[in-house]
């Protein structure tokens, strides 16, 4: 029993060290693989924010007073708004198509006199709704604007308000897009990583035709698969640790709870993520056909599907159950727990046994897809 | 000369009827480029909502009043913010947080009625996740805002005068600022890179690996002629993808379809120019079909990043936004979006059709020559 265990992690080690020196022989990969990371992790932290300030806003100001250049000003003075040029409102579509501006404040003939005369004054924004994002965030910061304006304007404010809201913001208090995204990224990134570099591996063996001098030599399956897996989760794993330690050092993204329950979690995660480029390497044979699947696989779900952006919860129904069997999103929530709210096991167990479930059922999978037979 | 130049066009026909059966033959590859699409168009369509609502809040009445209970079920009757549980203390209200059942807690303690009542300021204490730092500003300004108004309410009605200033918007094109009209230009842009740059490369890539580019190159056939026989099908496919996302974005997401089709499609042939020649230039500085799938994610990701597809290109850094102008994913994604969308037609665009053709002229000759060096 015991010799057929040592021959069989031999196998196991000779497979895993014929596919290291593949990878030491084509350092293009090994190069792509870790910096491609690092460079998607500094793009993205520094790129990804829906955060929009400097709006460009086109004014037409019919009234020309100085109240109307009051209310411009408290437009501008705020850095929300640039005050981009002066139309005429029947040109604010033209505008519009050529994304010269966002929005358009239209202030009637009149407004000073409105405003001297104690009656209420409206002023019109037409905004360009066709970026929804930047729409509301145009719809909020004019409406504040607006009301403070308002409030500057009006009589004398009553000794106290009659109602105050006082907003805390935890975890995250300063708001910054890079401690959410650093660790959806890490999702990301390991999956394409460890999907696209597996995908080909198999498919090359079958192409290139070496599969057959595998098959005549004493190496079963279950050996094959684990042989080519094990190179592949070690630069897996120094991605993940490249990953946060430059999320930790470029962005200050705190690891609030246990750094091993944040490997656990990784190693889980690229384990199932190898396999599922194994298994499609394995049923498609080809390598151009398996990175096209690979990239389908593993980009789209774990960028769209994972919670990574955009909240699963928003979702229809039928993606919300699809989420259920994306690896990613218990990645994803999982490093969101332990990183930034300090969770523990009690409350993370579930994503690990979610991850630990897919892992074991994808590489069965791949071993059992895998015949060692001739096409 | 006539009949050399006719013979040219004869092998070019040829090479292309070749390629488009070497593709179509495969199977696997003809669902790749039809069936990837169509699951991209619809995931991106469903899954990506900018639009925050239906945030869960939990909830703490503390005081349990009328006044409380109004304030309450007004505030969570807007759409933005959704009641998804009630608690008894604040602090386990905040451990449905840490589980991630909540993103909101909304804590009225005792007295808030009778505060309101007597005229005294009557708090209120909205506790935030901020993980996510967009939903949380956006379910936090629903807060301030509707404590806000009453707040502006009860005091004017108090002091008898109305507010002074109003703004009434006006929204063009989106009204309702729907997700879909505005991702759909940009999952095209996305699309068109994804299939037609790495194809090509991991295409021309398998050929040196089994040699047969060699092979077509004893046959008259001149290397001019293969790479455009080469690239006509995928020129064909690119066009047929771009149909098949706009007939699945009109019937399933009301995409719609304002502007010069004519314009779009001008852009799209100079913007797959674009998109090949990049394909191209990688396949020729990689030996293996790995390196050049490699070579063309190291181009795709990033490119598709800063094109503006995902999020706003206004919201990046000065730096990165200038980096932007050498992206041609971002000149395709305005094109698309203001034909489609805004009804914009080349007197609005000449701009973005002037650089896709410089970068689609510039690129594809810059790889074609090196294609040519290459092989001649």
């Amino acid at each position: 029993m015991n010799g057929r265990l040592s021959r069989f992690a031999t196998r196991v080690g000779a497979m895993s060290f014929k596919e290291a020196l593949h990878v030491r022989r084509d350092p293009r990969t090994l190069y792509m693989a870790l910096v491609m990371p690092v460079v998607m992790l500094l793009l993205f932290g520094y790129g990804v924010s829906f955060d929009v300030d400097h709006l460009p806003l086109a004014v037409a100001d019919g009234d020309r007073s100085e109240s109307s250049r009051a209310l411009v000003r408290a437009f501008t003075a705020s850095g929300e708004f640039d005050r981009v040029a002066e139309v005429d409102p029947a040109r604010a579509d033209d505008l519009f198509r050529r994304s010269r501006a966002a929005a358009v404040l239209v202030i009637p003939w009149g407004h000073a006199r409105r405003l001297a005369a104690g009656r209420p004054a409206a002023v019109e924004l037409l905004v360009d709704g066709s970026d929804g994002t930047t729409a509301n965030q145009v719809l909020a910061k004019a409406d504040a604007i607006v009301r403070a304006e308002g409030r500057r304007l009006g009589p004398a404010p009553a000794s106290a308000p009659p109602l105050e809201v006082q907003v805390l913001t935890r975890y995250n208090p300063a708001g910054r897009s890079a401690v959410y995204l650093v660790p959806g990224l890490a999702a990301y990134l390991l999956a394409i990583a460890a999907v696209l570099l597996t995908a080909l591996t198999v498919a090359g063996e079958w192409e290139r035709g070496s599969m057959e001098q595998l098959f005549a030599s004493p190496v079963g399956r279950l050996e094959i698969i684990l042989g080519k897996l094990l190179p592949y989760l070690a630069i897996g794993l120094v991605q993940l640790l490249l990953v946060l330690a430059v999320g930790a050092a470029v962005f200050e993204v705190p690891i609030a709870g246990s750094l091993w329950l944040v490997f656990a979690l990784g190693l889980l995660f690229l384990v199932g993520m190898l396999g599922q480029g194994l298994f499609i390497s394995v049923v498609t044979r080809n390598q151009l056909v398996a990175t096209q699947a690979g990239a389908l696989s593993s980009l789209l779900p774990s960028m769209l599907l994972s919670g990574m952006l955009f909240p699963i919860e928003n979702m229809p129904a039928p993606l919300q159950a699809l989420s259920r069997v994306i690896p990613a999103r218990y990645l994803v929530h999982g490093l969101r727990g332990a990183m930034l709210k300090g969770n523990g096991l009690a409350v993370l167990w579930p994503d690990l046994a979610s991850l630990a479930l897919f892992a074991v059922v994808i590489v069965a999978l791949a071993t059992a897809r895998f015949r060692r037979r001739l096409a | 000369m006539t009949a050399a130049r006719g013979a040219g066009w004869v092998r070019l026909a040829a090479v292309a009827r070749k390629e488009w059966l070497q593709t179509l033959r495969d199977r696997r590859i003809v669902f790749m480029l039809v069936v990837a699409p169509l699951v991209q168009t619809v995931l991106f369509g469903y899954a990506v909502d900018f639009q925050v609502d239906q945030v869960p809040a939990a909830v703490v009445d503390g005081d349990r009043t009328p006044e409380s209970r109004l304030h309450l079920r007004r505030l969570l009757a807007d759409g933005t913010l959704r009641r998804a549980a009630a608690f008894e203390s604040g602090a386990a209200a905040l451990a449905a947080m840490d589980r991630g059942e909540v993103a909101l807690a909304l804590v009225l303690r005792p007295g808030f009625g009778e505060d309101l009542l007597a005229g005294r300021t009557a708090r209120v204490q909205a506790v935030l996740d901020g993980t996510d730092p967009n939903r949380a500003t956006v379910a936090g300004a629903a807060a301030s805002r509707y404590f806000g108004e009453r707040a502006a309410e009860l005091a004017a009605s108090r002091a008898g005068v109305e507010p002074p200033l109003r703004l009434v918007p006006r929204i063009f094109y989106n009204p309702s600022l729907r997700t879909p009209p505005y991702m759909i230009p940009g999952v095209l842009a996305m699309l068109l890179v994804v299939v037609t740059t790495i194809v090509t490369a991991m295409g021309l890539a398998r050929e040196r690996e089994s040699g047969t580019l060699e092979q077509v190159l004893v046959t008259p056939v001149a290397p001019m002629e293969l790479l455009a026989g080469k690239m006509t099908p995928f020129l064909v496919l690119g066009l047929f993808d771009v149909l098949l996302v706009l007939t699945v974005g009109t019937l399933l997401f009301d995409l719609p379809l304002r502007g010069s089709l004519p314009v779009l499609g001008a852009g799209t042939l100079l913007y797959l120019l674009t998109t090949l020649g990049i394909g191209l230039l990688i396949s020729t500085a990689s030996r293996t079909q790995q390196q050049a799938f490699l070579g063309g994610f190291l181009f795709v990701l990033p490119a598709v990043l800063l094109a503006g597809v995902v999020t706003p290109i206004s919201s990046m850094p000065r730096a990165l936004q200038l980096v932007t102008w050498l992206d041609p994913l971002r000149y395709y994604a305005e094109l698309s979006r203001a034909v489609l969308q805004k009804g914009a037609g080349a007197a609005e665009l000449w701009p973005q059709l002037l650089e896709l053709a410089a970068f689609g002229i510039a690129i594809f000759g810059a790889a074609a020559a090196r294609f040519r060096r290459e092989l001649g």
